[in-house]
């Protein structure tokens, strides 16, 4: 739980606490209440970070077909908070709602509220590309641009024009995705030429670049090999103490390895419980949970 | 087992499987392919038979040709066919290299001989240079304002190459300079940054102006290739250098050669610059180097045997095709006639063309892949308005003739059978490809570079420009030059535009009268004279083809490097 108490610490000491000052009254969301209810009565969890994203009866729908039914949930933050559930079950949708990437699917309509720091992102006022700038996203498939690996981790910092000291910031965001050491000599190669995972960790760097709050991971270790996945993983757990991090994933063991929060998605886009990691995999509230975790289906 | 018993083995050829259909059908295919591929290859072969006549020789002129040139270059190919390492694509490059070199060097001699003198070239290059910088320093200091960067953008190119049109400004500028008994020479419009430089008392020679605007643009290129691809600014500096000492040494040497220094300096940019980049790094990988005997042997190869031709008194061809051809104008004699007129009225053309088409045609097909939304009402617009750009394509290239008729001559009265009018009829006729295609490219760009783009906060134009844009270029060039190897071939717009059957002299401007290679080709199929008919239209066509190859030979280098860097 070392993990926890490190985000605890930075989340005390860091100025962006005073971020959160306008986000919605936690007492007037019941799942909020209900969170802390649990994390009371957990007693191996220390204790629940500020939400700083937060759903209120959350509808999406892809033409005639619902993906999300009214969902509610506060994701906290700088932790990991996973998102696990059968194929189809709405969670990668969930994701793609917080930084508004379904805004490009043009069959994508979206009903109630989802806050982002206080702010309803869906706001008519609230432009989706300051909004991508806040919340960075890394894919299932590794997508590193055709270009050099020095240009794709500058990418973000040059169209949101950080160009001062690149040299340094390319370097400190390689650093921080743990990938520094390996490409440090070959900067100008094509980022294509490096291994899978080694891709995933550069699109990693690329997201933290400009330094974003969230970080939403979509599925990032489905398309690697077990090492790479570990390295991966290891690395979410250094991101969470600096970022809040939302990842998406298929893998059960992953999520209860690396998450401090856990949603549980099922068919037909139900949010079915949501709650500490440890509650869930140990002590589930629903039984479709626990059939679910356990492999009865799904 | 009692059928195994009846037809041998079940996997012998009595077996129950029949191939004689499938066998029956791939004959069929094969022989389609070859019939095609055989006709055509046979009706060149007639037309080049024709133009070039090379049974018109001596049979001692072809055999000692044979001895000398053919039967060793062919000894090598098949060395280096057995020998397979890279020395077959070096032979096959550093042989196309000095080709392309030349039909650069002619580009350029018939530029500066026809369009543009030394010095309107020099003014036009130096004041497009410095509306670049002004945008280059702009977008440095001062990005952040849109509309002035947008300002600047247009009014930049303007002020430095065309100038600005007679506004209230200058009538008082010009009025109050006369009244003042100065004559600054502003005649009631602002001069742009080029007519000033052509207006300056002294001007450089022009092989310095040459040297300037052309030698040293091209040798930094290269200078800066050499020192990307051996990781030392030093090397890319020596071919700076070494280019520079070359061309000048021209000075002395090219007019001894017989080119000319400015001729000399056009080789040197075109042909002994590219070639020298290629053999050193044949030379340092050490890849392939038996290639470079290649070229070697053709050239020792020719003066061989010419030699010998000349010491036994052997006669050559007459070929209808020959530099007389590519050089003169169209006589009533068919032995004088020439196609050079209308090649230059067929660059020209092109020039026209894609000046016009390419930013018209890239444009719509950025719209239509990026832009236009593909839900509502206005979704289906956009795909009525696709299909019938899909349609276009396929109307006959006639009625694109009747267009241009109809609205440039007809309507805005410009003359009949310019270069602009031709360039622009046959224009619209390859819009819809060029749509077609820069669509084909921009859509094979994977979505997966645009959602990382959109997923780090880039706006949609920045997203197109610097990730949807470089990687579907490559694409969009192959297309937009193969469209172009199209629209050099059409006739039939031309004859409704009313192009000249043939012309004395090049077009000296695009509102000038000129014909064009198809339509000079497609009136000497009417002559009376048969010598017209058989061989001169044959020289035109192997001229129009020669210009075809080259130009398809370009979009498919294009498309393999493209290919290759995946």
């Amino acid at each position: 739980m070392t993990q926890n108490e490190m985000s605890n610490e930075s989340t005390d000491s860091t100025p962006s606490a005073d971020g959160a000052t306008s986000s919605p009254d936690p007492s007037g969301d019941p799942l909020v209440e209900q969170s802390i209810d649990v994390e009371g009565s957990d007693t191996t969890t220390g204790s629940t970070g500020k939400p700083v994203i937060e759903a209120r009866s959350l509808d999406v729908f892809y033409g005639d077909v619902q993906a999300l039914q009214d969902i509610d949930m506060a994701i906290p933050e700088k932790q990991v908070t996973a998102m696990i559930g059968p194929s189809g079950c709405g969670k990668s949708t969930f994701l793609r709602c917080i930084n508004r990437m379904n805004d490009l699917v043009d069959a994508a309509r979206i009903e109630g509220d989802l806050y982002f720091e206080g702010k309803n992102v869906y706001d008519d006022d609230v432009d989706p590309v300051a909004l991508r700038r806040r919340i960075g996203m890394v894919f299932q498939h590794p997508n590193p641009f055709p270009k050099s690996i020095y240009d794709n981790v500058a990418y973000g910092l040059r169209i949101q024009d950080q160009t001062e000291n690149l040299d340094q910031k390319v370097e400190t965001a390689l650093k921080r995705a743990a990938l520094w050491d390996e490409v440090k000599d070959q900067l100008d190669k094509s980022a294509l030429d490096l291994s899978g995972g080694q891709q995933q960790r550069l699109c990693i760097a690329r997201a933290i670049a400009v330094d974003p709050d969230v970080i939403l991971m979509d599925e990032p270790a489905s398309a690697l090999d077990p090492i790479a996945t570990s390295k991966i993983e290891d690395l979410i757990e250094e991101l969470a103490e600096e970022f809040t991090v939302v990842i998406v994933t298929h893998n059960m063991q992953q999520a209860a390895r690396i998450s401090d929060k856990t949603a549980v998605f099922l068919t037909g886009g139900e949010l079915v419980e949501f709650d500490d990691t440890n509650q869930i995999f140990e002590n589930p509230e629903h039984q479709r949970v626990e059939d679910y975790i356990t492999g009865k289906f799904g | 087992m009692a059928t195994t018993d009846q037809s041998g083995r079940w996997h012998g050829e009595d077996s129950e499987v029949n191939h004689l259909r499938g066998r029956a059908f791939e004959a069929t295919c094969l022989a389609a392919t070859a019939l095609g591929l055989v006709s055509v290859l046979i009706l060149l072969l007639f037309v080049a038979n024709d133009a070039f006549r090379p049974f018109s020789a001596d049979i001692g002129w072809i055999a000692t040709y044979a001895v000398t040139v053919l039967v060793p270059l062919a000894a090598l190919t098949v060395f280096y066919y057995r020998l397979d390492d890279p020395a077959g694509e070096v032979a096959y490059v550093t042989s196309g290299l000095p080709v392309v070199g030349l039909l650069l060097t002619g580009g350029f001699v018939v530029l500066f001989t026809e369009l543009l003198t030394v010095l309107e070239w020099f003014a036009l290059v130096l004041s497009l240079a410095a509306a670049v910088g002004v945008i280059v320093a702009h977008g440095r200091y001062r990005s952040g304002v849109a509309l002035e960067r947008l300002a600047v953008l247009v009014l930049a190119p303007l002020v430095a190459v065309l100038g600005a049109p007679p506004v209230e400004f200058n009538y008082f500028v010009t009025d109050t300079a006369a009244a003042l008994g100065l004559d600054v020479g502003l005649y009631y419009r602002v001069i742009s940054l080029r007519e000033a430089i052509m207006m300056l008392p002294f001007v450089p020679t022009d092989w310095m102006m040459l040297l300037a605007t052309l030698v040293l643009p091209v040798a930094g290129l290269g200078g800066w290739f050499v020192g990307n691809r051996r990781e030392s600014r030093r090397d890319g500096w020596t071919a700076v250098g070494l280019t520079t000492v070359t061309a000048l040494a021209g000075l002395v040497a090219g007019p001894l050669v017989g080119v000319g220094v400015e001729g000399w300096l056009l080789l040197v940019t075109f042909v002994v610059l590219p070639i020298g980049i290629y053999v050193e790094g044949v030379v340092r990988r050490d890849e392939g180097r038996a290639g470079l005997v290649f070229p070697v042997v053709a050239v020792l190869g020719v003066f061989v045997g010419s030699l010998l031709v000349g010491a036994l008194g052997f006669a050559g061809p007459e070929p209808w095709l020959d530099w007389g051809f590519l050089t003169s104008a169209h006589s009533r004699t068919p032995t004088d006639a020439g196609i050079y007129p209308a090649m230059v009225g067929s660059v020209m053309m092109i020039i026209v063309i894609v000046l016009s088409t390419f930013p018209v045609g890239v444009g719509a097909a950025i719209y239509l892949e990026e832009y236009a939304p593909s839900s509502g009402w206005m979704g289906k617009f956009v795909t009525l308005v696709e299909i019938n750009i899909g349609n276009l394509a396929g109307v006959p290239s006639v009625v694109y003739g009747l267009l241009g008729l109809a609205l440039f001559i007809r309507i805005l009265e410009w003359p009949q059978g310019s270069v602009i009018v031709a360039g622009l009829a046959v224009g619209l006729l390859i819009l819809p490809i060029i749509i077609i295609s820069a669509q084909e490219a921009i859509r094979s760009v994977p979505d997966s570079f645009r959602q990382a783009s959109y997923g780090m906060g880039a706006t949609r134009w920045q997203t197109i420009r610097q990730v949807v844009l470089p990687e579907a270029l490559p694409g969009i060039l192959t297309g937009t030059i193969l469209a172009l190897g199209r629209a050099i071939g059409e006739t039939a717009p031309l004859l409704m535009i009313g192009a000249a059957a043939s012309v004395r002299l090049a077009p000296n401007g695009f509102f000038d009268v000129a014909s064009m290679m198809p339509r000079q080709i497609f009136s000497w199929s009417s002559e009376l004279d048969p010598a017209f008919r058989h061989g001169v239209l044959a020289a035109g066509v192997i001229t129009l083809l020669a210009v075809l190859l080259v130009m398809n030979g370009t979009a498919i280098v294009i498309r393999n490097r493209y290919q290759r860097q995946e």
